[in-house]
């Protein structure tokens, strides 16, 4: 396996790797030995960059988990993952944060916002974190782009959903990660925002290069990823791309088919 | 709703131990002291033993009703506020607001009876303790019999327990209420209390330096300053946030979350500003008396040692609920922030940095109670000095000073860290999860 590793934080600039996201046999169990649950079981998979994916499965098929463990947020128990060509390694959470930073961002499904900052300062807020100069051009002109450019002052309180995640989507894109990690971006919003959130993560891939791995339930959501992930009991069960929602919710429906029941 | 008053005591218990300690303790004091006026009132007591054991109940009494009333209220606020879904899922299933004030004040006597009855025990031996102390130094003769009787042990529970109950209610109709604070009323009290504070300061002068009451105009003038500042202070603290150099992202995001909390941290800075004021300024002023007496080379009189005694217990007395207020308001006010750490730390913040923005938000805090506090004490202990020794800063303030500071700075920053380590250690993801 001849394979683009670094050990050294920070140092994605060492010229892209060519896959974004990179799972080997990671496997993730919770509980204690009697009543363990297996929500991964020795997951391996690799991420193009530039690609929009979807991940999707029953509830419990451990969908969430993959994107915990891929993104650094959650230590696998076992096996390797690489994020742009760097392995996760790193113990304590302060490791794990500085991984992260420059590397991934995140859109969740309760957006995640700060109640006590402006949008303009949820936005530069990783910046800060993380010792970075803040672009105020940059940050207007991103926020601009995902068509908040007048609410720059207002609080998170005084938007609605679909404006809410627009910002988070700001903020994952203001420090230019590799990769974007979307828990149910829309799962609480109405369609015409869904669109608008969805349609956003799509010319994140496109015009900017990035790879945004998306967990979803929802098919029509699906359907705006370059390709789909299907999952069932932690492990992955089949791909599609070019997805359609119906051929999304056909193969979803008969999931069960194909894997024998774990017991 | 006493039914359920009880049973969501039973099913919480932790929940309550704030309120029962701050009972416990109350009544503990109240019963003490109390205790002097059964002792007085037995046979062959004399004159001056009766004097002394009567002003000791009374002035400690006093106060003790007053901190069990602010400590009561101060638990039972911050119970009730994180209690909110569940007060709002009972109106939701048909509780009427009056129901829910029941169910509240219920709770708090429940309480309250419970922390009285557990003090009776621990009120015996210190008022005993206090008896011994007095006969000691003097004060009260040998002869007299320690006694705990219907004084004691009626104030004690009736105080208590209307005290938790008026606590409750005001607590229970902020929250069914909303937000309706009468902003004018409150600008009123906080200049009335900083006037009549200057006029109590500044009419120490007026006396002359022999006089047996010297101490207590600019005592009380401390005070009412103090209470005036602490009434302004979530504005003065808003004020204070505009002017600050922001280094480094805790620092940024640490006067972000102050600003927008300035309303709610009005009572953490309130126990700062009066803890600091009232100590600072009493053993200050204690201290100048006492050095001056022995310079003066007298024999200090009953009266003085009362007044001596009296000092020392009712600052040790604010120093104890004081500590327990902060530490509970503290407590809950971090832990209620689990949900915010975890999202600055899924926005790239390392525990560290939360850790910082907290430490920071202490120290903002506590510095900006100090100096308040500091303002008051000094309008009281300069007049005092002055007046006393001719002198303007006595030698023994920046001990005291310093002292009084350490105590607070350890008690806000301590309490603060800790908890927020605590709930460090859920992870972010689940975190964020739990209140969603």
């Amino acid at each position: 396996m001849t394979m683009f590793r670094t050990r050294t934080r920070g140092g994605h600039d060492q010229g892209p790797a060519p896959e974004a996201l990179r799972l080997v046999k990671v496997t993730r169990t919770y509980g204690t030995a009697e009543n363990a649950v297996t929500a991964l079981d020795g997951v391996t998979l690799s991420l193009a960059r530039s690609t929009f994916t979807a991940v999707m499965g029953p509830s419990g098929s451990g969908k969430s988990t993959l994107l915990q463990c891929a993104a650094g947020l959650e230590r696998p128990d076992s096996g390797i993952v690489w994020v742009d060509g760097a392995e996760l390694t790193g113990g304590t959470e302060a490791e794990l944060t500085r991984f992260r930073r420059g590397r991934v961002g995140f859109v969740f499904q309760q957006y995640n916002l700060l109640d006590t900052l402006t949008v303009a300062q949820n936005t530069v807020l990783p910046l800060k974190l993380a010792g970075r100069r803040v672009d105020r051009r940059r940050v207007t002109e991103i926020l601009t782009a995902v068509g908040l450019g007048d609410r720059l002052g207002h609080r998170p309180a005084q938007l609605s959903g679909g404006q809410r995640q627009r910002v988070a989507i700001a903020r994952a894109l203001v420090t230019e990660p590799r990769v974007i990690f979307a828990d149910e971006p829309t799962g609480a919003l109405d369609t015409r925002s869904a669109r608008q959130v969805l349609l956003l993560l799509q010319e994140a891939v496109r015009v900017h290069g990035r790879t945004v791995v998306m967990v979803t339930h929802d098919p029509v959501a699906a359907s705006y990823a370059d390709s789909v992930v299907f999952l069932a009991d932690g492990r992955p069960v089949g791909r599609m791309d070019a997805p359609t929602p119906d051929a999304v919710a056909e193969r979803l429906a008969h999931l069960g088919d194909d894997v024998t029941a774990g017991v | 709703m006493l039914v359920l008053a009880l049973r969501s005591i039973r099913q919480r218990p932790g929940r309550f131990l704030a309120t029962l300690l701050s009972a416990f303790l109350g009544a503990a004091i109240i019963m003490t002291f109390n205790s002097m006026h059964d002792t007085a009132a037995g046979d062959g007591v004399d004159a001056v033993s009766s004097e002394t054991l009567g002003t000791a109940a009374g002035v400690v009494g006093g106060y003790g009703t007053l901190l069990v009333f602010f400590a009561v209220a101060s638990t039972l606020t911050v119970n009730v506020r994180q209690r909110a879904a569940e007060l709002e899922l009972l109106r939701c299933s048909g509780a009427t607001p009056a129901q829910i004030k029941r169910m509240v004040v219920g709770e708090a006597v429940a309480v309250a009876l419970a922390g009285a009855a557990l003090a009776v025990g621990p009120a015996m031996l210190g008022g005993r303790a206090l008896l011994e102390m007095f006969q000691d130094s003097g004060q009260v003769a040998r002869s007299v019999d320690y006694a705990f009787g219907p004084i004691a042990l009626l104030s004690g529970v009736d105080i208590t327990l209307v005290a938790a109950a008026g606590a409750a209610f005001l607590a229970v109709r902020r929250v069914t209420r909303g937000r309706g604070e009468r902003a004018g009323a409150k600008r009123f009290l906080a200049y009335a209390a900083l006037v009549a504070g200057a006029a109590g300061a500044g009419s120490t002068f007026l006396s002359s330096a022999t006089d047996e009451a010297l101490m207590a105009a600019p005592a009380y003038g401390a005070i009412l300053l103090s209470v005036g500042l602490a009434l302004l202070s979530p504005g003065l603290l808003r004020g204070v946030l505009g002017r600050l150099p922001q280094a480094g992202p805790s620092v940024w995001l640490a006067v972000r979350n102050l600003r927008e909390r300035a309303a709610h941290l009005a009572g953490i800075l309130v126990a700062l500003i009066l803890f600091t004021a009232v100590s600072t300024a009493t053993l200050t002023m204690q201290a100048v008396e006492s050095d001056a007496v022995k310079a003066s080379g007298l024999v200090k009189s009953v009266d003085a040692k009362n007044l001596e005694t009296l000092n020392l217990t009712v600052v040790g007395i604010i120093a104890v609920f004081v500590c327990l207020m902060l530490v509970n308001s503290l407590y809950a006010a971090t832990t209620y922030r689990s949900r915010e750490f975890g999202q600055q730390r899924l926005a790239g913040a390392t525990p560290g940095q939360v850790l910082r923005v907290v430490a920071a938000e202490g120290v903002i805090l506590t510095l900006t109670g100090v100096v308040l506090g500091t303002v008051a004490a000094l309008a009281g202990v300069v007049p005092f000095t002055v007046v006393r020794t001719d002198a303007v800063l006595p030698d023994q303030f920046a001990g005291v000073w310093l002292a009084m500071v350490s105590v607070t700075a350890a008690v806000t920053l301590g309490t603060s860290l800790a908890t927020a380590r605590r709930v460090l250690r859920t992870p972010a993801v689940g975190a964020v999860a739990l209140a969603a």
